[in-house]
């Protein structure tokens, strides 16, 4: 089989609006988490969440999205796609070929319009301009309509995990020729929704989240897009490669709907695998962007995870200090930042963890770094046990 | 891509357990709902926090494992599953005005409820995903568990799809125009001549791998397309057939998803232009209703005539020809800007 | 209310509020523990049964690992109840 590298990447979050302006934020130890301002809440103020400052007038008006019907959720997929392109310098007659396919993940989809869904569902006679916008499918729909495409394209929703899903699916379907080029990625923006969901299982934190802290107080919701170019190796002329996507590996932790098993058998199984299927052994992995959403479940039996997978735990931390969870988009964009790793050989410091876990006394990367990496592993764990990882390659 | 060994269905006829399609159960009220079946294999547990979709999506999968071979993963292919428990959350944030909220319809609110507790009642650890994907959903799905089994060759695939009608989805389609307002009778759906179709549910579930021996059906290939003008659809279609019926062959059986919808005939109206003049034409919508993973059901009841049963009269909109089928084409239109193919020839 | 009567109540609250399929008032001792064994109850139960206390006697419990201590079968709930109830 070919090999698979990124060609190109697009990405928007609490920290900034295109690759470069989250690379300079990571180096520099940067929180986007704050009060939100846009997304209309009773717990403004209360429960910060990693929201990027733009409205989504502006945000439409800046996309030129004129389209009716447009979510925030479809223009953050818009604006990280639109990068993603642009950098891999895909021409429109590969945009609408046949064999280019485009896979994302979404878990809120349209339903950041909490209110109108909720008046749409209740109406008799008449629906509102998002009628047909609510749909976790309909980001990808717009995509697909917006740039034309005809290849396969496709939504999964995987929970926390959904991007990741997209993105291995993507690289599935050039290994099996059924695609020569996958634009894969996920997206979510803060929502009603998913505030008041995350806040009725306790595990919001009203301060900033510190994952893997001894302390930790639960999770910051985020919003946010990445989108990723994958190219077979044969196609590639004369681009940049950012990384190559060597591996990646699904697996179930098949316990309960919302919280990970002691023994983190999902987590071991997806890591694991992820080697496996690569043939690396776990000294070869240089770094983990852990999936670590500061959570108690979570942030604990991912540590066990790692410590029952690799004799030495390699260095490791989670970017949602950085910009919160956010959720379908979280496996694409913190793919993104292992892809940045690599490529520019740095790790960057996970934010606001004192003290480590006494179970597990592991402690995340505290200060940014130029290091020797070769590959790099990227977590992604969802509700329903839907864990994936993710490895990327020095090109 | 993979053969089909083992099905269920649960759908709004006698498609699950005892199967009897002679009898055509009629709509209630607006609707075709299905006949749920008392789920004995679900502990009461776990039953109590399942919406419809999940019940119906892990009802029809439970029996695939308590017996030989055990599926090596799960793929569901779902654009609904988790909308009812969504809209429950919903009314609370509303009701509530965002104060003291129950966790439990949240949790059960994201589509990847119903591949989740699969997995957790079968204790399968392995590779698992929901393909949301609206009227491809299934198709994604295949598409998936085709490259699976050509990955893993000796593994075996729970293959599935479930769609259910909640209020939500219901009311958000019938204000969109897709769903006739009227009341008529299941016969009746395609002579109406009118806008919008009925609305229905269903879950279907295959066990996939790549052995051919005691197979049920092969399916040979699965195509999509995004668009929604004609021309493009039917040189699609005809490229999607060139490239995979063997030479000189043509198909025997059409699976049309024709529902009712008179904006969306001309897709149908080209796709049977293009079968030969001796071609049969099956309808199905009449039995499940629309919803975005209806041809799930059509592979189902391709499978159902592989396995030699007889096929009911109400089915038949054109004659089928007096012969063995060599192959059934599935063609399915969902809201006129999803179309999809399956091409399945017996096991 | 008698305390009785309160235990009776609250159990057919549990039952409604977390769909109990075929669970009877009688089926629950006052004495068995509601998480584990007995009911088989989980974590987002508990969080569900901090919502009853809140919804239907006005007491409010911020940290659910507070709500465990209290949760622990019917005696220790309806003693909660009676002494913090403010509705």
């Amino acid at each position: 089989m070919g090999r698979i590298f990124i060609t190109g990447m697009g990405l928007i979050s609490a920290v900034g609006r295109t690759v470069a302006q989250n690379r300079e934020a990571l180096s520099g130890g940067s929180c986007g988490i704050s009060s939100p301002e846009l997304v209309p809440t009773k717990y403004a103020g209360i429960l910060p969440c990693g929201e990027i400052k733009i409205s989504t007038e502006d945000l439409r008006h800046q996309l030129n999205a004129t389209e009716t019907g447009t979510t925030r959720t479809s223009l953050f997929a818009l604006h990280a796609f639109e990068e993603a392109i642009s950098d891999s310098r895909l021409t429109p007659g590969q945009l609408t070929s046949f064999d280019t396919a485009l896979i994302g993940g979404s878990t809120v989809g349209g339903m950041c319009l909490t209110d109108e869904l909720y008046r749409d569902a209740q109406q008799t006679r008449k629906g509102s301009a998002y009628i047909n916008s609510y749909d976790s499918s309909a980001v990808m729909m717009y995509l697909q309509e917006r740039y034309k495409m005809r290849g396969i394209i496709n939504t999964i929703n995987t929970a926390c995990s959904s991007s990741a899903n997209a993105i291995l699916y993507g690289a599935r379907l050039i290994k099996n020729g059924l695609a020569r080029r996958a634009i894969v990625g996920g997206v979510d923006s803060l929502a009603k929704f998913t505030i008041n969901g995350f806040n009725a299982l306790h595990i919001l934190s009203a301060s900033v989240c510190t994952p893997f802290d001894q302390d930790r107080k639960g999770l910051n919701l985020g919003e946010g897009a990445a989108f990723l170019v994958l190219e077979k190796e044969e196609d590639i002329v004369n681009k940049k490669l950012y990384a190559e996507l060597t591996s990646y590996c699904n697996s179930n932790d098949a316990f309960h709907a919302s919280s990970l098993s002691d023994e983190g058998d999902g987590p071991y199984l997806a890591m694991k695998g992820a080697l496996d299927l690569a043939g690396l052994a776990p000294g070869k992995i240089g770094f983990i962007n852990a999936h670590g959403t500061g959570t108690e479940n979570n942030d604990l039996v991912e540590s066990r995870a790692m410590l029952r997978l690799f004799n030495r735990v390699p260095p490791f931390a989670s970017t949602k200090s950085n910009i919160g969870h956010t959720l379908g988009a979280a496996g694409a964009i913190e793919a993104a930042y292992s892809i940045l790793n690599l490529y520019h050989q740095e790790i960057y410091p996970g934010l606001n963890c004192l003290i480590p876990i006494a179970q597990t006394g592991l402690l995340p990367v505290e200060s940014y770094k130029k290091i020797s990496l070769q590959h790099v592993m990227s977590n992604s764990f969802g509700f329903g046990g839907n864990c994936t990882s993710l490895v990327f390659s020095k090109s | 891509m993979f053969y089909i060994h083992q099905t269920t269905c649960i759908s709004p006829q006698q498609t699950f357990g005892e199967v009897n399609i002679k009898v055509l159960n009629q709509p209630a009220g607006h609707q075709l709902k299905v006949i749920e079946p008392t789920y004995g294999g679900i502990p009461p547990g776990v039953l109590r926090r399942m919406s419809k979709a999940v019940r119906t999506g892990v009802g029809a999968a439970i029996p695939f494992f308590n017996q030989s071979p055990i599926p090596d993963g799960i793929i569901i292919g779902t654009a609904n599953a988790g909308l009812e428990e969504c809209f429950h959350f919903l009314k609370q944030i509303v009701d509530y005005n965002e104060g003291l909220l129950s966790p439990g319809s949240f949790v059960q609110s994201t589509p990847n409820a119903v591949a989740a507790q699969i997995g957790m009642l079968g204790r399968n650890k392995g590779y698992n995903i929901t393909h949301v994907h609206l009227g491809l959903a299934f198709e994604n799905a295949m598409t998936d568990a085709g490259m699976m089994i050509k990955e893993h060759p000796a593994n075996n695939y729970l293959l599935g799809a479930v769609d259910d009608i909640s209020l939500y989805n219901h009311t958000l389609n019938l204000l969109a125009g897709w769903f006739k307002a009227e009341a008529f009778a299941a016969g009746e759906l395609y002579e109406l001549n009118s806008p919008g179709s009925i609305a229905g549910e269903g879950a279907a579930m295959f066990l996939v791998n790549g052995n051919p021996v005691n197979a049920i059906a092969q399916l040979q290939a699965v195509g999509t397309v995004h668009a929604d003008d004609v021309v493009t659809i039917e040189q699609q279609l005809k490229h999607f057939l060139h490239r995979h019926l063997p030479a000189g062959e043509k198909i025997d059986v059409l699976i049309s998803g024709e529902n009712g919808d008179n904006r969306l005939q001309k897709y149908y109206a080209s796709c049977e232009k293009i079968m030969s003049d001796e071609a049969g034409i099956l309808r199905f919508k009449h039995m499940c209703g629309e919803y975005p993973t209806a041809s799930a059901m059509a592979l189902w009841l391709a499978c159902h005539i592989f396995q030699k049963n007889p096929i009911p009269r109400h089915m038949v909109k054109k004659n089928l020809p007096q012969k063995e089928f060599k192959n059934i084409l599935i063609y399915n239109c969902y809201k006129g800007a999803q179309h999809s193919f399956m091409l399945v020839a017996p096991g | 209310m008698e305390t009785a009567e309160l235990k009776q109540q609250l159990k057919k609250q549990i039952i409604e509020f977390l769909n109990l399929i075929s669970v009877s008032p009688d089926d629950i001792k006052d004495d068995e523990p509601l998480f584990g064994e007995g009911l088989g109850l989980d974590s987002i139960d508990s969080i569900e049964l901090i919502v009853l206390l809140g919804r239907e006697y006005g007491i409010n419990i911020q940290d659910p690992k507070e709500g465990r201590k209290i949760l622990v079968d019917i005696n220790t709930m309806v003693a909660y109840i009676e002494q913090h109830r403010t509705k």
